[in-house]
């Protein structure tokens, strides 16, 4: 079982190097240091959100909510700022939503044992519908004066370097050291491996559970924060795209088990750069929306069958709200 | 045609190479009802499974009409003419009365009004008063049952197994149960039934078949036996080759009263409970299967969940505490190693050290925020030496060990925690020879460093070997107290069996 797991990372990388390959070699215009910064630069949102992801898988659970989180208090901040408040009375409000929506989702799958698949999907419905409703004028917020400087988030480079690029390097060590060298990072692993050992063990494995979804959505409102400022804008209707697929595709192609407590940041970015470059080659190739969707369709259905080979679920690691 | 309408030779399941029936000889006569006794783990569910075609003999033969025959599967053993009524329900819940009973027989259109009044007149034939339309969810436990038996005799099964059929029922309902199983005796079905309740064997079995440590030791006519020669039967073990020969000739002296439990209720499983274990000393606490001896100790160490507070009250060093999850319990110094290792024992895909650290953590340093890796391979090394786990290196994953170095890693995430209270339930169940003594060496240097002891288990022979004090649970209650100088065996099974 050791083996196969290490052989499924060696396919996904493998994977991905022969489709580098060949790109590199049967596009032109495909290997360019241009061309290369502008991959990272579009995947760097989807790679953040999969980060936030990844954490919550490895605990066991799943956040379809984080598209909402990604858009509502980020489109909060544009549109607070717009109607007069300061930048950084919004961000805080932003910040302040993000975490009770976290806790809320939490206390939801860990203390009323709601399945987190259930719980995510109509928490997720609630905020982009309340955020709609309630908060925005319009579709797509815009950018307004008082938020000058705040794009070189989005659209500023370092030493050359787009700047979602270094936010998605920096976001990845950060939950890397949390993940590895942090007790909370140990007992997030040790929930996701097996929530009632943990539980016997003496590990306070409901405030851990609360705080996995705490995290979601603080790094889910941060890359909609990223998204907003290289686009200037935040259009809300994203909540309504295929996003989460991506999202889900990521993490799951990257090799971290939907069975909880294995994997690591290192499989984000594998997955990160697998559909990074899949998607970029299928650009420059000029393939259609549809088409497009039709490949990452068949990817991911691939990624979730060698999922269930390589991690096999028995009775007693299978539970309620398990996907 | 025999006499016999189920019989065994010789029959034979091992486990993974350990034999849960070993040449078993058993006949069951045409019209009959044998009841199977013995303690837990003697191999009476086992031999009825067998019957059932729930598990498959690895040697030996079974007789139907005097046919040899090899049921693999419940299915083929209910073409056999043989329906088992487990303990655990098998029926479904949210479907009704009739549609259970029908279920796996209907048609490929299947009016439901005439399967009700298909159930009706069935069930009225039986003299069962069971409303078809009901939903099996909202009915009480001998209603299910009666539902069970009408499948079963539906069936047309000549042979109808029980596994603990009374544990559940009030008196009256037993009363009504035994109505039940004589009358299906008149009607020429033959009758298994698996009974820790020694008087219910006696009053209602034509024969009793007792069986020890995977062994046959008699069947005979139940007027030919009494309370006292079952129990002797039960338990007569020659011990003095074994493991458990030595006897213990003095008990550790009581030290400080650790936890005290008085009047806990928790129902159905734990009645009035009261006991008290003390420093210093092992406190065995034997049980039949059902005597409420886990969920005790489970509400005490905060394991159980959904513990709504029925009542009584718990005391450690004197204080009053209840605990909701384990994790103040744990830093209060109360352990719990768990009798199901593989549910809440360990983390499988994670390496020993890793096990270990995370007991470690999980009470100790409080609020430090980094891990420290030195600390992590120190602790796991240093477990790993003391408790002698067998393994490549510290980096090996739990799951790939044997039961008994597993069960010694969860001994070990739990000793990490220096608890001063410390539950083992069933600390040897699926454990090899060799392990099983270390564990009891482990156990006794335990209690020796001065720390409270409690050994849960359902061999006896553990019990004696390893107790100073031994308390017998019954139907949800401690009833009686030795010391381990003078209880023997027939003592403490005399006093667990009702």
């Amino acid at each position: 079982m050791a083996l196969s797991r290490v052989s499924q990372q060696g396919i996904v990388l493998g994977i991905f190097a022969v489709m580098f390959v060949a790109f590199v070699v049967f596009l032109p215009g495909f290997f360019t240091t241009a061309n290369m910064l502008t991959l990272l630069q579009n995947v760097s949102v989807l790679g953040i959100l999969g980060l936030a992801m990844a954490i919550v898988v490895i605990g066991r659970g799943i956040d379809i909510s984080l598209i909402a989180v990604l858009a509502v208090p980020p489109g909060l901040v544009l549109q607070m700022v717009q109607d007069g408040s300061s930048l950084p009375a919004a961000l805080s409000v932003a910040l302040l939503l993000a975490v009770a929506f976290g806790v809320f989702n939490g206390w939801l799958i860990a203390y009323a044992e709601v399945p987190a698949l259930f719980t995510t999907l109509a928490s997720g419905l609630f905020l982009a519908g309340f955020g709609q409703a309630a908060l925005f004028s319009l579709d797509v917020v815009q950018w307004s004066p008082g938020m000058q400087g705040f794009e070189w988030l989005g659209q500023g480079r370092l030493l050359g370097v787009p700047l979602p690029i270094i936010v998605f390097a920096l976001a990845c060590l950060l939950v890397a050291f949390l993940l590895r060298s942090t007790r909370p990072g140990a007992y997030i692993y040790a929930v996701g491996d097996n929530p009632n050992t943990a539980r016997v063990t003496g590990i306070p494995t409901r405030p851990i559970i609360v705080l996995q979804y705490v995290l979601a959505a603080l790094i889910g409102c941060f890359a909609g924060l990223v998204m907003a400022s290289s686009v200037n804008s935040m259009p809300t209707r994203i909540f309504n795209s295929t996003m989460i697929y991506d999202v889900i595709l990521v993490v799951v192609l990257g090799g971290i088990g939907l069975s909880g407590g294995r994997g690591g940041v290192l499989n984000v970015v594998i997955g990160t750069l697998l559909i990074g470059t899949m998607l970029n080659g299928m650009t420059i190739m000029d393939v259609s929306y549809s088409g497009q969707n039709l490949v990452k369709g068949v990817v991911l259905l691939i990624a979730v069958i060698a999922d269930s080979f390589v991690n096999p679920r028995n009775e007693e690691t299978a539970q309620q709200g398990d996907i | 045609m025999t006499d016999n309408v189920l019989e065994f030779r010789k029959a034979t399941k091992l486990y993974s190479g350990v034999p849960a029936i070993d040449s078993v000889d058993f006949q069951l006569r045409r019209g009959e009802i044998h009841a199977l006794v013995g303690e837990n783990g003697a191999g009476k569910s086992t031999l009825t499974k067998a019957m059932a075609g729930v598990v498959t003999l690895t040697s030996g033969t079974m007789l139907v009409d005097g046919k040899e025959v090899a049921p693999k599967t419940p299915l083929e053993a209910r073409h056999l003419g043989i329906g088992m009524v487990f303990q655990e329900n098998s029926l479904v819940p949210t479907m009704t009365v009739a549609q259970n009973l029908f279920l796996g027989q209907e048609k490929f259109y299947n009016r439901l009004r005439g399967i009700y009044i298909a159930a009706q007149q069935f069930l009225q034939s039986l003299n069962f008063d069971v409303t078809p339309t009901a939903t099996v969810g909202m009915l009480g436990a001998a209603q299910k049952q009666m539902v069970e038996i009408a499948r079963a005799v539906l069936h047309q099964a000549k042979v109808i197994i029980f596994d603990e059929p009374t544990a559940t029922l009030t008196p009256e309902e037993k009363k009504y149960f035994f109505d039940l199983v004589r009358d299906l005796q008149k009607r020429g079905v033959s009758i298994v039934f698996i009974s820790h309740a020694l008087e219910e064997a006696l009053a209602l079995a034509d024969r009793i078949t007792v069986l020890r440590d995977s062994k046959h030791v008699v069947t005979d006519d139940a007027r030919n036996f009494d309370r006292d020669r079952i129990v002797q039967a039960m338990v007569g073990r020659d011990l003095s080759n074994t493991l458990y020969g030595k006897r213990k000739t003095t008990v550790r002296p009581a030290g400080e009263r650790m936890l005290t439990i008085q009047n806990l209720k928790l129902a159905p499983m734990v009645k009035n409970n009261s006991l008290s274990v003390f420093a210093g000393q092992i406190t065995g606490v034997f049980g039949l299967v059902g005597a409420g001896r886990t969920e005790t100790f489970k509400i005490a160490a905060g394991v159980l969940k959904r513990d709504f507070f029925h009542g009584g009250e718990i005391l450690l060093r004197g204080e009053p505490v209840r605990y909701r999850v384990p994790a103040p319990a744990v830093k209060d110094g109360i352990a719990y190693i768990t009798e199901d290792r593989k549910v809440e024992g360990f983390f499988e895909t994670m390496s020993i050290a890793r096990n270990v650290y995370l007991g470690l953590l999980a009470k100790f340093p409080r609020g430090r925020f980094l891990l420290s890796r030195r600390e992590a391979q120190s602790s796991g090394e240093s477990w790993i030496k003391q408790l002698n786990v067998r393994a490549i290196s510290t980096k090996a994953k739990v799951v790939e060990l044997s039961g008994g170095n597993q069960q010694k890693v969860v001994i070990a995430k739990s000793l990490a925690q220096d608890p001063s209270v410390v539950i083992f339930d069933e600390p040897t169940r699926g454990v090899d020879v060799g392990a099983i003594v270390e564990i009891h060496e482990l156990i006794n240097r335990l209690a020796d460093e001065g720390r409270a002891v409690v050994v849960i288990s359902s061999y006896l022979p553990e019990i004696l070997a390893l107790s100073d004090r031994i308390l017998v649970s019954r139907q949800g209650k401690v009833v009686e107290e030795f010391s381990s100088l003078d209880a023997t065996e027939e003592k403490i099974m005399y006093a667990a069996i009702h």
